[in-house]
């Protein structure tokens, strides 16, 4: 059996580079090792890690329907059940990274088609992924590529190349937005029959020479007759790149940072961990797996447990898998991807291109109820299999003391670290009750009860709300 | 291509039914249809979750009838319909393969019954999909989870049931749609096992065609079978968008990769009524809007007419067999 240590860790690791893992999982994964686990993890097979046959058959909808809530239902059921937990996690950093909104290209498939690169292509390298960002037809349209002419450019995507997505304010001019523009000009969007009045067709990339700037550009220092992917390969290679990222890996994966906009004049949480990933950007030529290889295998992520809000999509996910009652096909799916928009994610769909604010900002009023009710009415149905398991879990503890009946709880549950002032408020409403028994049907069906209850109150805790 | 000219047998396009709609003309995520009476066409439409899901009655001259039944586990509603049959007084009968039931209404929608239980024990149903109605009115259903087929009298009382899972001759791989041939054999779509098997109606293995693959002949994640009045085999070959033809003992004849270079009625009005899009048509390659996508259901008519429902492009494509076939020159 591993010990709690090791638990703990994998638990961890499997919260931040998945979406959590159940109790069963995590013991079978400390046996074969912490950094086995992040090797798995990092090296995912070629395909997307759900039977697409079985999707599309029992979800039709989802690959014929136009509406946003197909979109959305795919991507959260995907979450729940891929065999490859990372490819699906990073697809949900570089969405929040290269945040992409239906609000503007109003195609919920092109936006599933963008998700779907991102977990095609997102533990390749930064260049590659560069230019399939900048050739994705829903970014292409979304900041206004199409538009961005030889001769009369288009800045969106330009500006928002280096702000948002590569270098962050104040590593390059007005000028070399300017110049990175005319490169990118001719890269648009082909022409395809409108989704009306027979359904989805998909966009695709199309380079037209005719509307390229050919011309001489200076560029970051260079000068040269850049294209698109010149400028792109002058990017990153910047080192501010390498550190734009790494604190974005860390801000996703290690530890609530301050937000995005912050950054140009608020230095990283740990210079040192923010240096040690830019390291590993800068030796392995950005290599994706290099640089989490590192970020999991730091003592600063091992180090990390719940220093980061859980985002909507992180606590709805790891919270259906938890309870164990989304692991097929069934109805009620289009109620989670409601619920992370209710809890002020509505994936596909950021508030704008500078994308959610994270961290404490996740929890407000309104939210903090939604995630709670959402939680504690999962984990206190002792009908769900995650649930019976925990169950299951407790019972073989035998009979448990009240403080050993809330310490058994929550170890089961994450296992999840409280505070002293939780743990005390826990053990307050477990003393009602006295001991945990299991010895008559009477007990058991008693403590099966206030087991439920306790979980709930566990979900409702400030501590389940981090990762 | 619109005309197929293959084994001495010739497929021609003729039109096509249908568009993207969330109610009344127009189908949404079609999953099956039955040819009813008089040119009427029952669809069966999944549509998007907990809305839009009915079964669009109209006939095959583009006019509309009713939307009949909706989404839940009441009398006359559906969770995730699969498979819809008529049987001789053009009851309708739906399978539904989250309930397990099957519900039964008359022609205009009224419901009459609902029957089944979810189980694997004989005469239980495990996701239902597709289903046939004999010359006596008894209904054969795939009875997919459960990878068997079983026959029922149309109240429900089971007749017969064969099949178990695996991939041998008689077991199946999650089945989806079947048919009935003219002498009451039966052809099913062993979905996941990308084949159709060939039994005789009390459940007898006859033969089996179809391999994995994207090439001649064969079959990715088949969906349905119809048998025409010759005895050829038409597959729906959901996986590879395509419809194959066989010969009745199983030889590969011709690929259908759809036609529909003429839009339905329906969807020319839209076009008509929407400049933006009729121009946004006029300015690129439609081809790709011709073509199959999700070919999922088959069904022929009386003079061997093939209909083709595809999930994806919410319309039904047609193709005519043509008995009177002369070739044009081919110096020409």
């Amino acid at each position: 059996m591993p010990n709690q240590a090791d638990i703990a860790l994998m638990a961890h690791l499997m919260r931040r580079a998945g979406f959590g893992a159940s109790r069963a999982e995590l013991e079978e994964r400390c046996a074969r090792g912490y950094e086995a686990t992040v090797e798995e993890l990092l090296n995912p097979g070629a395909d997307s890690g759900i039977d697409e046959d079985e999707l599309y058959r029992h979800f039709p909808q989802f690959e014929s329907s136009l509406a946003p809530v197909a979109a959305q239902t795919e991507w959260v059921y995907r979450m729940v059940n891929t065999r490859w937990p990372l490819k699906e996690k990073i697809a949900l950093f570089w969405h929040q990274l290269f945040a992409t909104g239906n609000s503007k290209v109003d195609n919920p498939p092109e936006m599933l088609a963008q998700v779907a690169m991102f977990r095609k292509e997102g533990l390749t390298n930064f260049p590659n992924l560069l230019v399939q960002l900048a050739q994705n037809p829903a970014m292409i349209y979304w900041l206004d590529n199409n538009g961005n002419h030889y001769g009369s450019i288009n800045e969106n995507w330009g500006r928002e190349l280096l702000e948002l997505f590569s270098m962050g304010v104040g590593h390059y001019s007005e000028d070399d937005i300017k110049e990175a523009s005319r490169a990118f000009t001719g890269w648009t969007i082909g022409t395809k029959p409108p989704r009306q009045p027979v359904g989805r067709f998909y966009w695709s990339f199309e380079f037209r020479p005719e509307d390229h700037d050919y011309g001489e550009k200076e560029f970051l220092g260079n000068t040269g007759n850049f294209d698109g992917s010149d400028i792109i390969d002058i990017i990153v290679k910047q080192e501010d790149t390498a550190r734009f990222l790494a604190r974005h890996l860390y801000n996703f994966f290690v530890a609530d940072e301050p937000q995005v906009p912050a950054w140009s004049i608020t230095p990283p949480n740990d210079e040192a961990a923010i240096d040690l990933l830019v390291k590993a950007y800068m030796d392995s030529g950005a290599d994706i797996k290099a640089i989490l290889r590192a970020l999991f295998n730091s003592d600063f992520f091992k180090e990390a447990q719940f220093q980061h809000v859980k985002s909507p999509a992180e606590l709805v996910v790891s919270t259906a898998r938890l309870a164990g009652n989304y692991y097929q096909p069934r109805t009620g799916f289009p109620l989670l991807a409601f619920e992370c928009a209710w809890q002020g994610q509505e994936l596909m769909n950021p508030p704008s291109v500078e994308s959610w604010h994270t961290g404490s900002e996740w929890i407000d009023g309104g939210a903090l109820v939604r995630r709670v009710n959402f939680a504690a009415k999962l984990l206190s149905d002792t009908s769900l299999p995650g649930v019976k398991a925990i169950m299951a879990g407790l019972k073989e503890r035998g009979t448990l003391s009240p403080a050993e009946f809330v310490r058994s709880c929550l170890d089961l549950v994450g296992p999840v670290e409280v505070d002293d002032g939780t743990f005390q408020e826990l053990l307050t409403q477990a003393q009602q009750g006295g001991d945990i028994s299991w010895e008559t049907e009477e007990s058991a069906a008693e403590s099966e009860k206030r087991a439920g209850v306790m979980l709930a109150m566990i979900a409702a805790t400030r501590e389940f709300q981090f990762a | 291509m619109l005309t197929t000219v293959a084994a001495g047998r010739v497929f021609d396009y003729s039109h096509c039914i249908g568009m993207y709609s969330t109610s009344g003309i127009g189908f949404l995520v079609p999953m099956d249809f039955a040819l009813g009476s008089n040119e009427t066409l029952y669809v069966l439409n999944r549509g998007v979750d907990e809305i839009t899901l009915r079964i669009s009655k109209c006939t095959l001259k583009h006019e509309f009838i009713a939307d009949i039944g909706r989404f839940g586990m009441g009398d006359g509603q559906f969770v995730w319909p699969m498979g819809i049959a008529l049987d001789s007084e053009e009851n309708i009968y739906v399978t539904d393969e989250n309930t397990s039931k099957v519900t039964v209404m008359d022609k205009d929608g009224q419901f009459l019954a609902k029957w089944g239980d979810a189980g694997s024990a004989e005469g239980q149903m495990r996701g239902p999909s597709g289903i046939a109605v004999d010359g006596a009115n008894d209904l054969f259903i795939v009875d997919s989870q459960n990878n068997r087929v079983q026959k029922f009298s149309k109240d429900g009382r089971r007749l017969a049931t064969w099949g178990s899972e695996g991939s041998g001759p008689g077991q199946f791989n999650k089945p989806w749609g079947l048919c009935l041939d003219a002498e009451g054999n039966v052809y099913v779509a062993d979905w996941k096992n990308d084949r159709v098997q060939k039994f005789s109606g009390d459940g007898r293995f006859l033969a089996e065609f179809g391999v994995t693959s994207d090439g001649v002949g064969g079959l990715s994640r088949p969906t349905d079978v119809a048998v025409d009045s010759d005895g050829d085999v038409y597959v729906a070959d959901w996986g590879n968008h395509q419809v194959q033809i066989y010969e009745p003992d199983g030889k590969f004849i011709a690929t259908l990769v759809g036609d529909a270079q003429t839009p339905s009625p329906w969807v020319q009005d839209y076009i008509d009524a929407n400049p933006d899009v009729a121009k946004a048509r006029r300015r690129t390659n439609m081809e790709v809007e011709w073509r199959f996508n999700r070919p999922i259901a088959v069904n022929l008519d009386a003079d061997d007419r093939l209909y083709v429902a595809e999930a994806v492009r919410h319309r039904i494509q047609v193709y005519s067999k043509e008995r009177d076939y002369a070739e044009a020159a081919i110096n020409l």
